[in-house]
């Protein structure tokens, strides 16, 4: 092949959705056997450009090109026939099926009606094992973790013979190993002469894998950078995607008190095989002290937040300040004054089908501004909801579109902003940031900071290592449930504590 | 897996067969296993074991169908209009037409304007029941042998069998009351008494669905659109043309379940079906969305309900209560082995409950024996709700491109 040929060309792309241009004139080339990166702000239009070139939505205007060939997608069926596949933002596995099952979909080996399971199976293991990628067809796809998902969506693309691979935040939900494979993936499919479009907020990952970066911002190309040969920083690109200077996160003063306001013994959760998921934990938290958890995802971070805040069975004692609320629910919880971000937020945060200031009294109806004594209070709460959108920047055209409209970024920042309403004492975080631009995650920081100055104790899930040495007072691993070694956030490298987190060594 | 699937079949029949011979010998009651009670519950479970067949493919397919009893109620009346007219098969013919367009209503409602499945299943449901009404008031009141809620007679007959080289030998040998030996025959005879080909329709319909849906590569797709409709929308899956597919076809089973009631009692009666759509609904849910485990559902309430009818001294509602007491009391004991102490309490308890009845009461009205299979409905849905796994995206109105 043409060692410039261009694999994609996108031209004059405009996208319209109510109430907001999601797309205007974007102009993209994308060269044969290299790794694209597209970069962009929360909202820029990134994922609606992907799914125009994936045949999922239809372009106001402009065209597109494969190869030299200017095609017209009515669905994705046209776009893999074409050779593209795409892994989406939000995995598109269903749970109940198997991994074989879920990676053959719409695409079937078959011997006369039958779904030839034997063949499915042995093409699958064939091209897992070209492409280092490890499964097991048989198992159900509820059973596994976000990595293996990923490793299933990259097989189903592989599996329909796509030669150009778009990746939509593919490195959002990794740990850093993970992020590892992921990139040796990638290479080693670039070296088989494979396309691969990549789309990520994290610049630094950006840097080191990319061939070729476009910067989106608001809905337009912005430029595009050649790594290899200019010189630019993640700081450049940032400022690229913003479009103006960033503010620096940093500093972080001494601001723990006294005052013990979580304090948790001997937790602990079982599975419904009766083994321990999280295994006998203690620990305090102070008030305007952030608490760290490191961990590989699965290790048990989840249940220990849903046991705080009494959405998960667990045995052991919890006291917020004195009072001892082991047994109380959820609803009391959070009236003490106990905000929560749970780890997926379309599963627990949010109703993705109402309106975003309906979403603003989600566990916290029973309190101002959105009730009024017995009754609830719309009116309140579209007032404050509008107050959280300016605040935390939440980009929706208005408070009455409905959750699922808002892309991921912007529905995490409805979230945090919610919980950090209404003065909360204690916060319970996982993933604050997840799927967040830079510009974004500077200013959740800032808000968490300055509340944390007025004494909020936080308790801290991340998967981003660098958010949770930044944050962090002090910082405890978890593995299998339990807590294996401290590292003090002034000190320790992320690579020390992602070592950690796999048991493989100790933390600083 | 298919020598495993086998065995376990095998196990169960087993361990059921076993049970009712155990009741059948302490209460004396021949009735319990006889060649007829097993032929009639056949025909019992036959219409409620295809409206859970209907359930199934839609609510494979992500479209609940509470509008079963609907579908089966024009399906009654279809088969009573032309089996009236133009003969029994006709009728089977007109009942499945109507029921199809019952489902096609849903489909519409539900798929192509995402109108909430339940309040549309239950706008099926009144339209059905009215529009039969009225139409039967329109169509029979003056026909001969009709009236304001009935058909005239079916003319001709769907063709049943009876073998007698095997049901005559192994009556009698039920009749000599052994245990275990005597059950069996009665259960394997009560196959070959009066067979209907309509049954046997039946139950090709369920081997038939086993085989479509989670054999094939359409039945793979179609179980996507109820699972995640996205997903297979991305795959290129014409999710939209599947569902409207399994829904249709959904309503053509209930109403080949409701002309199957109508061809057994021989006209096209008001309420015939008796809510027979929903208790279709709660076999599915019973069998866990699976044809196995709908159909052992539907000849549970078949059983019962045969041996409700045919109870002439009261005393089969007796012995089904022993029955259920000793079910109880074996999977209470299965629980115990299992460490779930406090499920095993209940089941031992509510067994214990069950005794106690039996040895206190001289006989129980038939009524008992009706609420008998909604309890064990319940039942089952207390205890192993964990474990089903119904379809993730069951109920869910899908519009094209929407998910994030
Ligand atoms: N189906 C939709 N309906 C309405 N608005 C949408 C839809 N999809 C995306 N948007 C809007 O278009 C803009 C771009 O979204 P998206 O492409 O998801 O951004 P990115 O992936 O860059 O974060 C956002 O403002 C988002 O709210
Ligand atoms: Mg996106």
């Amino acid at each position: 092949m043409d060692q410039n040929a261009l694999a994609v060309e996108l031209a004059g792309i405009w996208k319209r959705f109510p109430g907001v241009i999601a797309n205007s004139d974007i102009n993209l080339k994308v060269t044969a056997g290299t790794v694209h990166a597209i970069v962009g702000e929360n909202g820029a239009g990134k994922s609606t450009l992907m799914k125009i070139l994936y045949g999922m939505q239809k372009a106001d205007e402009g065209t597109i090109s494969i190869n030299g060939n200017e095609l017209v997608f009515s669905s994705p069926a046209d776009a893999i026939e074409a050779g593209i596949g795409m892994v989406h933002q939000h995995f598109m596995l269903a749970d109940n099926f198997t991994v074989l099952e879920n990676i053959v979909l719409g695409s079937e080996p078959k011997s006369g009606v039958k779904l030839d399971f034997a063949k499915a199976r042995k093409q699958i293991s064939d091209i897992a094992a070209e492409n280092g990628l490890a499964v097991n067809p048989d198992i159900l796809v509820s059973e596994l973790g976000v990595g293996d998902r990923q490793r299933i969506e990259i097989l189903k693309v592989l599996y329909r013979g796509a030669r150009i691979l778009i990746l939509d935040e593919p490195t959002a939900v990794l740990v850093p190993h993970e992020v590892d494979e992921l990139f040796n993936t990638l290479r080693d499919l670039k070296k088989e002469g494979l396309t691969v479009i990549f789309i990520s907020h994290k610049l630094d990952e950006v840097l080191s894998i990319a061939d070729e970066i476009t910067v989106i911002r608001q809905g337009t190309t912005v430029g595009s950078v050649n790594p290899h040969t200019q010189q630019v920083s993640a700081r450049d690109l940032a400022e690229m995607m913003v479009g103006n200077e960033l503010p620096t996160p940093q500093s972080v003063g001494d601001t723990i008190r006294e005052e013990v306001v979580l304090k948790v013994d001997n937790l602990s959760v079982f599975a419904k095989g009766g083994k321990a998921i999280v295994d006998d934990i203690s620990f305090e938290i102070r008030a305007g002290e952030i608490l760290g958890i490191a961990g590989v995802e699965g290790n048990g971070q989840a249940e220990i937040l849903d046991a705080l805040m009494g959405i998960e069975v667990s045995t052991g004692t919890v006291h917020f300040k004195a009072e001892d609320i082991s047994n109380q629910s959820t609803r009391h919880r959070r009236e003490l004054g106990i905000g929560f971000i749970p780890e997926d937020r379309q599963r627990q945060a949010l109703l993705m089908e109402a309106p975003l200031w309906e979403n603003r009294m989600l566990g916290h109806q029973t309190r101002e501004p959105n009730s009024k004594g017995f009754l609830l209070n719309p009116r309140g709460a579209k007032a404050d909801t509008k107050r959280i959108v300016a605040e935390y920047d939440v980009r929706t055209p208005s408070i009455d579109v409905l959750a699922s409209a808002l892309s991921g970024g912007n529905q995490q920042k409805l979230i945090v902003g919610r919980e950090m309403s209404g003065d909360p004492k204690l916060l319970i975080a996982a993933h604050p940031t997840r799927g967040v631009d830079v510009g974004a995650q500077a200013a959740i920081w800032d808000h968490i900071r300055n509340a944390r100055q007025a004494g909020l104790a936080v308790l801290l899930v991340s998967a981003d290592l660098d958010e949770l040495i930044g944050l962090s007072d002090t910082i405890k691993v978890l593995l299998r449930g339990k807590f294996v070694a401290d590292a003090d956030p002034a000190t320790v490298t992320p690579q020390e504590l992602g070592t950690a987190m796999t048991g493989a060594g100790k933390a600083a | 897996m298919t020598y495993l699937k086998s065995r376990r079949f095998i196990g169960a029949a087993f361990t059921a067969i076993t049970m009712l011979s155990i009741t059948r010998t302490i209460t004396g009651n021949g009735d319990l296993t006889s060649t007829v009670t097993i032929a009639q519950a056949l025909v019992f479970a036959s219409p409620i074991a295809l409206a859970g067949l209907a359930g199934i493919w839609a609510e494979r397919a992500g479209v609940i169908n509470i509008g079963l009893e609907g579908m089966m109620i024009l399906g009654t009346f279809g088969a009573g209009w032309a089996g009236w007219q133009w003969g029994a098969w006709a009728g089977v013919l007109a009942g499945v037409v109507f029921g199809a367009i019952g489902g096609l209503l849903l489909a519409v409602a539900a798929v192509t304007f995402g109108v909430d499945q339940i309040i549309a299943g239950t706008a099926i449901n009144l339209l059905a029941l009215g529009l039969t009404k009225f139409l039967a008031i329109l169509l029979f009141t003056d026909a001969p042998g009709g009236g304001q809620a009935q058909s005239p007679p079916i003319k001709g007959d769907i063709p049943t069998y009876t073998i007698d080289a095997i049901v005559t030998p192994l009556t009698a040998l039920h009749d000599k009351a052994i245990f275990f030996i005597s059950d069996l025959a009665g259960l394997v005879a009560g196959l070959f008494y009066h067979l209907s080909l309509l049954t046997i329709i039946a139950a090709i319909l369920f081997v038939m669905t086993s085989y479509l849906l989670w054999k094939t590569a359409f039945g793979l797709r179609l179980r996507s659109a109820g699972e995640n409709p996205w997903a297979a929308d991305s795959l290129g899956v014409k999710v939209v043309q599947y569902k409207y597919t399994a829904v249709v076809f959904s309503g053509m089973l209930a109403g080949l379940g409701g002309a199957y009631l109508s061809i057994a009692s021989t006209i096209y009666r008001n309420g015939n079906t008796a809510g027979r759509g929903f208790i279709g609904l709660a076999t599915m849910i019973f069998g866990d969305w699976r044809p196995g485990g709908t159909a052992a559902g539907a000849l549970m309430f078949g059983y019962i309900d045969t041996l409700r009818l045919i109870d002439t001294g009261n005393q089969n509602v007796k012995g089904l209560i022993l029955l259920g007491a000793i079910i109880l009391f074996a999977i209470g004991g299965v629980m115990l082995r299992k460490a779930k102490r406090n499920s095993a309490i209940g089941f031992l308890v509510l067994g214990s409950v069950m005794v106690g009845a039996y040895f206190s009461a001289s006989s129980f009205p038939p009524e008992v024996a009706q609420v008998a299979p909604y309890i064990t409905t319940l039942l089952v849905l207390a205890t192993a709700s964990q474990n089903l796994r119904p379809p993730a995206a069951d109920g869910v109105p899908y519009r094209k491109g929407d998910h994030h």
